[in-house]
């Protein structure tokens, strides 16, 4: 269409020159002054027109009364009266997200006019500038029904994405990442504390765009494994003209935020000592005749040289000012034939934990060369080295509760003990940090070893590439053919010393583990569009083969010959197999989509695509997965056009579609198998049952219907788009849990069980309040809602627990409430008669703990003995968001510009398991709340009586209800605040852009929750255990400065 | 020109569609086709006469897990009563269960019944694999092998029902374990119920006489004497399973099969059992004498896994717990001379934490094998209860052969029947101190559990007396 016009503007361009003057000027991005080439240029309300040329620049003759419109892709349109101007430059607003124009739907684009489905596309811009490892990080906010967490601040600590809730219980629910072309796995890949993302692996600054595709009906075309929604990342390509140099830098610094507040050393002493003098009141053995003084203390200071009190800020110790900095350089540019885009990028992360660091370097080449008339190449090509380093931060899924964990020790290690003696040696006692003149041993390691000594690194040395051809074969009929290889090598290293922390009893340990993870895919698609008068008709075949086989192997060293060596490659007594495996999994697929639309108005698509999954049953491995769509443009409509609506609504669009889609991310490759795994009694090799395997395993399946609504206004200034979505998701594939006393290995078996649904609304408004002169405000909201309900599992009484870290029980996902509820006993405050925690049985009776009270520790409140409440866990409250979103503003004065992106979420509750450890009346240090313990009869406090050692009246020992807390929060994500230089600047330097931004992430929290933070998952991605803080470090803020310059 | 171009588009189009064509069938099934690479298909399990022999020991592999008999069970048998004092307050390391607090969600206390129980699942498969594979095994070895893990699922069901029931001699009606005796793959046959402990008990002494009757009189190597079952192995467990029912009789007539009549106690048949002259010389390498009955073998490449070594919670390991030098702790009884070898060489000191055994001496890797059943134990097994309903001059000559090992100079004097059962039992808690027997030795006798970390006796009443059955088995088996 657009080409038939084009011509017919220049055939008519010819006709009318007489009375019109000549205007000229140059074209340029309102974002960063880059000259923009192929803009449209008309004359409002004729059909004459132009185009902008290479350097942005136009010529375009016409009348005084004229209104001059600039349209070009992905910006706003520009309305112009010519009146006496004969230069005319024009700076193009982009467009934010919702407005762009085409839609990477998988296989192929479509104008978003066209899309019948619900998709969001992020422009990869603001995601580079921000102090993030992987791209994931960035897109917090930024489109609707999309929920990102960052689980704490460890650096490339996989985010938790939500494309529209849970979309499994036992499966991955992270949405489907394809770069690309090629799908990618998203799991952290690391063993040991670093973690490492693979996803940061791709450069942010490489990125032009994200789509993310959420109903079925688009994302259905990725059928095997779309059930959790779809990123597609489409990175950077040439454009046609001269060749145009980046540099994008920035530099910051990050500090830990919302650290919790606990006792100084001697708050610590004064109180674990009057713990003590509580507790051989009711146990004279509570602490040994050797561990206390004649007084009954056991906690006594210790001095430094000067005379002054050991107290130490353990917080302060662990955590630091980091610095980080990032650059990249791009060169892209091109001719008719051939474009390209070159970029290097370099970044340079320090985490405000100490040791913890996040570096890659990072290259990529793509290029696109039309050879002939009838076929196209692209080629792409990134190579990638990230090094993950961090310490034992315990902020790794499984790591909550190590006893080096660095997370745990800066609240809990004890204050009045100082990291290093006097003469500059470690503070050390067996396994922890000596005791001084305390008289009780401390229980945590020292973290000066940790940091100091002990390494964990993961590297990735990463290739990703692909080739495309595209043939066509007659007008309208393509063929392409894109083959995608992805191989990572990942090398880990971990050595832990042997004073102190986890390879003191083994006296020094080394692990290194090598792993290779072989990625390809080759698509094959048949292409056909074309229109008949007013019907439009396009069709798309194709083949989809994928096999990704992962090999490691590694090796660990124990008992260190001498303890000189600190590397693998020392002397160890002991020398282990470890970490070895093999993973295959192949995908074969067959699809086919036809699209129709009658002149612009009303469009029908339906996709349908065979998936088979070498990870399920031979007899059940392939699926049918499919979607259909409607659309009905209604401003294109005759009597809309007619109507007075027209002056106010610029279109009008109802769209609905629905789909089914497989989840064929199945953890376990071999599930359908039952096998024996070998190993060894003493030197005699063994065979032992090791799987209980699932020949009837099948395809977990996902219905969703979507209905939706785009509406734009005064001229597109103001757009919004609404959609309802109802996702069922079927044959839930479950670890079906079996008795212990069944003796099946790890008491579970994989099966289709079970179902549930996510269902809710999305909003997203985009506007424009302010633009005038020098001045422009543009905003985006986006705001979704989401109900997850599971509505069979097993049966209705086999609830599915889950626990943190495999030691404490948080997690219920039962039927008739969303998934994964916090699990635990309904407490009642504080007795102030005793002190003493009220607990609630179930059947609403309440009883009372006394630590330490023997055969009376459980009491009912008129103080007859009772059984232990422990066993009366009740559903506490739901950890997944029922709301949340994004409200990012752009706003412009002259050459400055201001952006503000706040994040919004809750109607979830968050189980504070770092407060129980903080109010644990162990060793361990206390949060400043315990100075409120009670004390004397009659005192009201939410602090019980504290008795040493007791770990059950603070829910240590199990989940109390007194530590869940509502998770709702608003947060300045981030604040960014930018200069553009002029262009007379520069002068002749050959320079054609410079900005430069100062920006803060997290720069405000608005939250009632008492924690470090409230988006924080202690369990990183998992569907059954979110909502949980235990022991995590906090997040960071961030200040960055940066610049943008351009040649 | 046209026609030329026209002629390569036919061409490309027929190479295209020969591609797509190709990637279609070429693909297929095999493509799709991806095997476990590490682990052995069920199918072929039973294949050669090695892979049997390996499944024979994947199941001692089983039940001398890190998790259950070669290291928690044990050390939990020993950190519940009165001679160890904690050190660490890690509720990893069992400080729960020391204070008397333990509750039935408790990870490690549910590893007992789930290792158990996959350990006996194992045993029914093999039972059951081993019927129908009968062509592929020398007959004589089938029978062995059936008499072994006969044996094994004893052992187990013996440890289990210990812990997770009443005793026997305060409730051998009341509700003891389920009994599982047919092998389980599938989702089948959830529900079952406890059988009474008298019913488990009976299974238990079934299959001893059934493995006693198949197993071989001995092996070829001292290793393997050690870690594999023979029949005194079996008789030997008996007497164990006999004292703890009070069937005083019954450990007599068994014990009499490997102990002679008078000192020096030895067994005049099949495998030699005898005490070392040195106490130590058993609890070091190469850990294969005569007087182990039977120890789970470890390794570099087999060792307990962390946290569940001997040598991590009673050793410099780490030190978990050291011993109670106070009031009612073992190291506190006068009847307990310092010229006792056991006292002098397997005891030493930090002095800033105190006492602890040094019977298991290896820290990391932690190769010390564990014990289960030493012959010493036989001997006060029969000594109790020939003190009970037999020879009491028998009773003491067997008390006086352990003591006097290690303490030749001892005099335990005249001792009435009251005497010499408290003088036998103290006995247990020298000799068997660290090995696992402290707990179940009050428990199978009705008594009060005198737990240093409670601070306080729990009675055979209370709940905690027994550990509850693990949460996850409650919640899956409603049959319970």
């Amino acid at each position: 269409m657009r080409y038939y016009l084009f011509i017919f503007c220049l055939f008519c361009s010819g006709l009318v020159l007489a009375q019109d003057k000549s205007i000229t000027g140059t074209i340029k991005a309102n974002d960063d002054g880059s000259v923009l080439p192929g803009v449209s240029i008309l004359v409002k309300g004729t059909t004459t027109g132009t185009t902008s040329n290479a350097d942005g620049t136009y010529q375009i003759n016409a009348g005084a009364n004229a209104t001059l419109v600039y349209s070009f892709v992905g910006m706003h349109t520009k309305e112009i009266v010519v009146g006496n101007l004969s230069v005319i430059d024009v700076s193009l607003m982009s467009n934010l997200q919702e407005l762009s124009e085409v839609v990477v739907t998988g296989y192929a684009v479509q104008k978003r006019t066209e899309f019948t489905g619900s998709a969001s596309t992020i422009k990869g811009k603001g995601i580079s500038e921000r102090p993030v490892q992987s791209f994931g990080q960035g897109l917090t906010g930024q489109a609707a029904g999309v929920n990102i967490t960052q689980p704490n601040g460890l650096l490339n600590n996989p985010p938790v994405i939500r494309v529209r809730g849970l979309s499994s219980l036992t499966l991955s629910s992270f949405p489907l990442v394809v770069v690309d072309g090629i799908p990618i796995t998203a799991d952290n890949v690391s063993d040991n504390a670093a973690t490492n993302n693979p996803l940061g692996d791709i450069n942010p600054a490489d990125i032009e765009s994200i789509d993310i595709l959420k109903d079925a009906a688009s994302s259905a075309i990725y059928g095997s494994r779309a059930a959790a929604g779809v990123l597609l990342i489409t990175t950077k390509r040439g454009k046609t003209g001269n060749a145009k140099v980046s540099i994008d830098s920035w530099a910051g610094i990050s500090n830990a935020v919302r650290i919790p507040e606990v006792l100084n050393a001697q708050q610590y002493m004064d109180h674990k000592n009057g713990a003590i003098a509580n507790a051989l009141a009711l146990n004279p053995n509570a602490v040994g005749a050797a561990n206390r003084d004649s007084q009954n203390r056991s906690f006594l200071p210790s001095y430094n040289a000067d005379g002054t009190m050991i107290d130490t800020d353990w917080a302060d110790f662990i955590y630091r000012t980091a610095f980080s900095q990032n650059h990249n350089v791009s060169l892209t540019g091109g001719s008719e034939k051939t474009s390209y885009y070159f970029s290097a990028g370099l970044t340079d992360q320090d985490g405000f934990l100490k040791a913890n660091s996040f570096q890659r370097r990072s290259a990529r080449l793509n290029m696109d060369h039309k050879a002939t008339k009838w076929l196209r190449l692209s080629f792409n090509i990134n190579y990638n080295n990230s090094m993950n380093k961090a310490p034992a931060s315990g902020s790794n899924p499984g790591g909550a509760f190590g006893s080096s964990g660095l997370g745990r020790l800066a609240m809990a290690q004890i204050p009045n003990l100082p990291p290093y003696n006097e003469d500059g040696s470690y503070n050390l006692e067996n396994n922890t940090i000596g005791r001084k003149n305390n008289l009780l041993p401390a229980q945590f390691s020292n973290p000066a070893t940790l940091i100091d000594l002990d390494k964990n690194t993961s590297e990735n040395n990463r290739l990703i590439s692909n080739l495309g051809a595209e043939f066509t074969l007659m007008p309208g009929l393509t063929f392409k053919t894109t083959y995608s290889w992805d191989r990572r090598n990942t090398e880990e290293i971990r050595f832990w010393n042997p004073y102190n922390g986890d390879g003191f009893s083994y006296q020094g340990d080394a692990y290194n583990r090598f792993q290779r993870a072989d990625n390809w895919n080759w698509i094959n698609t048949l292409a056909y569009n074309k229109s008949f008068g007013k019907h439009n008709v396009g069709v798309v075949l194709g083949t989809d083969a994928q096999k990704r086989r992962t090999t490691n192997w590694g090796a660990q060293r124990q008992g260190l010959a001498d303890y000189f060596f600190t590397d693998f490659q020392g002397n160890f007594g002991t020398n282990l197999a470890a970490g070895n495996g093999i993973t295959q999994v192949s995908y074969l697929a067959y699809l086919g989509s036809v699209s129709y639309n009658y002149s612009g108005k009303y469009f029908l698509s339906a996709n349908y695509r065979r998936d088979g999954n070498s990870a399920l049953s031979e007899d059940n491995r392939w699926g049918n997965f499919g979607g259909v769509s409607a659309g009905w443009t209604i401003s294109e409509e005759d009597f809309f056009k007619s109507s007075n609506l027209n002056d106010v609504v610029s279109s009008l669009r109802l769209k609905a579609s629905w789909g089914r889609v497989g989840n064929g991310n199945v953890s376990n490759a071999y599930g359908s198998y039952s096998t024996f795994g070998s190993s060894l009694y003493g030197a005699a090799p063994t065979l032992a049952f090791n799987q209980a395997g699932n020949k009837d395993l099948k395809w977990e399946t996902s219905e969703q219907t979507n209905i939706g609504l785009d509406v734009s206004f005064l001229n597109d200034r103001i757009t919004l788009e609404a959609n309802y979505y109802n996702k069922n998701i079927d044959n839930l594939i479950l670890d079906v849990p079996q008795p212990p006393s069944k003796g099946i290995p790890e008491n579970r078996i994989l099966a289709n069980v079970g179902s549930m649904y996510n269902r809710g609304v999305e909003l997203g408004i985009t506007a424009v309040p302010v633009n005038k002169g020098n001045f422009s405000w543009t905003t985006n909201l986006n705001f979704a809602t989401n109900k997850n309900m599971v509505t069979s599992l097993v049966n209705d009484n086999t609830p599915i627990l889950t626990n943190t870290s495999g030691l404490e029980a948080t997690n219920i996902t039962k039927v008739g409430y969303s998934a994964a509820q916090i699990y635990g006993v309904v407490t009642s405050g504080v007795n102030p008669a005793n002190g003493r925690r009220i607990f609630n049985r179930k059947d609403g009776t309440q009883v009372q703990y006394m630590h330490l009270g023997g055969a009376n520790a459980w009491t009912t409140l008129d103080g007859k003995a009772a059984s232990s409440a422990s066993n009366q866990q009740q559903i506490l409250g739901n950890t997944l968001p029922t709301w949340f979103g994004g409200f990012n503003n752009t706003l412009k004065y002259g050459n400055f510009d201001l952006g503000l992106n706040f994040t919004f979420s809750g109607g979830n509750y968050i189980y504070n398991g770092s407060r129980a450890g903080l109010l644990d009346q162990r060793v361990w240090n206390n949060s400043v709340e315990v100075l409120n313990a009670w004390k004397t009869e009659g005192q009201q406090t939410n602090i019980p009586k504290a008795i040493y050692g007791d770990n059950i009246s603070n829910g240590s020992a199990f989940l109390i209800s007194e530590n869940v807390e509502k998770g709702d929060f608003l947060r300045l994500q981030t604040a960014t605040l930018g200069y553009r230089f002029p262009a007379s600047a520069f002068g002749k330097t050959g320079i054609t852009g410079l900005r430069i931004y100062a920006s803060v992430n997290n720069a405000f929290l608005w939250t009632k929750y008492s924690g470090v933070d409230p988006e924080i998952s202690t369990n990183g991605d998992s569907n059954l255990a979110s909502g949980i803080e235990r022991n995590s470090i906090p997040q960071a803020r961030a200040f960055t400065f940066g610049l943008n310059l351009s040649f | 020109m046209n026609i030329i171009f026209k002629e390569i588009g036919r061409t490309k189009i027929s190479a295209v569609a020969l591609a797509m064509l190709m990637s279609i069938s070429s693909c297929k099934e095999s493509f799709l086709e991806a095997v476990p690479e590490t682990n052995i298909s069920d199918v072929s399990a039973f294949d050669t006469p090695a892979r049997v022999l390996s499944q024979v020991n994947g199941i001692y592999g089983s039940v001398k897990n890190g998790n259950f008999l070669g290291g928690r069970y044990p050390i939990y048998n020993d950190i519940r009563a009165e001679e160890f004092v904690n050190r660490t307050t890690n509720n990893v390391t069992g400080y729960a269960t020391y204070q008397g607090n333990q509750d039935p969600g408790d990870t490690y206390i549910g590893n007992f019944w789930t290792q158990g129980y996959l350990t006996i699942n194992r045993i029914n498969l093999f039972l059951e694999g081993l019927a129908a594979n009968s062509s592929k095994v020398d007959a004589t070895l089938a029978t062995q092998y059936s008499g072994e893990v006969k044996f094994i699922r004893a052992l187990t069901y013996f440890s289990l029902v210990q812990i997770f029931a009443k005793p026997y001699v305060l409730d051998k009606a009341g509700p003891g374990l389920p009994l599982r005796l047919k092998g389980e793959v599938s989702t089948a046959n959830s529900e079952l119920k406890r059988s009474t402990v008298a019913e488990v008990y009976d299974q238990i002494l079934k299959d001893l006489n059934e493995a006693e009757a198949a197993l071989p009189d001995d092996y070829s190597t001292p290793l393997l004497r050690t870690t594999r079952a023979h029949k005194n192995t079996a008789i030997a467990l008996k007497t164990r399973v006999l004292l703890a029912k009070g069937d005083f009789a019954g450990v007599i007539t068994e014990g009499n099969k490997i102990v002679s009549a008078t000192a020096p106690f030895k067994s005049s048949t099949r495998v030699p059992h005898a005490l070392q002259a040195d106490v130590v010389s058993v609890f070091r390498a190469p850990y294969t004498s005569t007087e182990s009955i039977l120890s789970f073998p470890m390794a570099d490449t087999n060792s307990p896994g962390t946290q569940n070594q001997l040598g991590y919670y009673f050793n410099m390991g780490n030190l978990e717990y050291y011993l109670n030098n106070s009031g009612s702790g073992i190291l506190a009884s006068t009847k307990w001379p310092a010229s006792d070898d056991r006292r002098s060489k397997m005891i030493s000191q930090d002095p800033k934490i105190g006492f602890y055994p040094t019977k298991f001496s290896n820290v990391s890797p932690f190769l010390d094998y564990v014990p289960n059943i030493r012959y010493a134990e036989v001997l006060l097994n029969v000594a109790e209860a020939e003190a009970e309903a037999g020879s009491t001059a028998r009773a003491q000559a067997l008390l006086e052969a352990v003591r006097n090992r290690s303490d030749a100079s001892y005099k335990f004097g005249t001792l009435d029947k009251a005497g010499l059962i408290d003088a036998i039992l103290l006995e247990r808690r020298i000799e068997l101190l660290a090995e696992g027997f402290r707990s179940n030795d009050v428990l199978r006798r009705g008594q009060p559990l005198n737990s240093f970390g409670a601070g306080a006796l729990i009675q055979p009443t209370a709940a905690n007396y027994i550990y509850g059955i693990p949460l996850t088995e409650q919640q899956t088996n409603p049959g319970l």
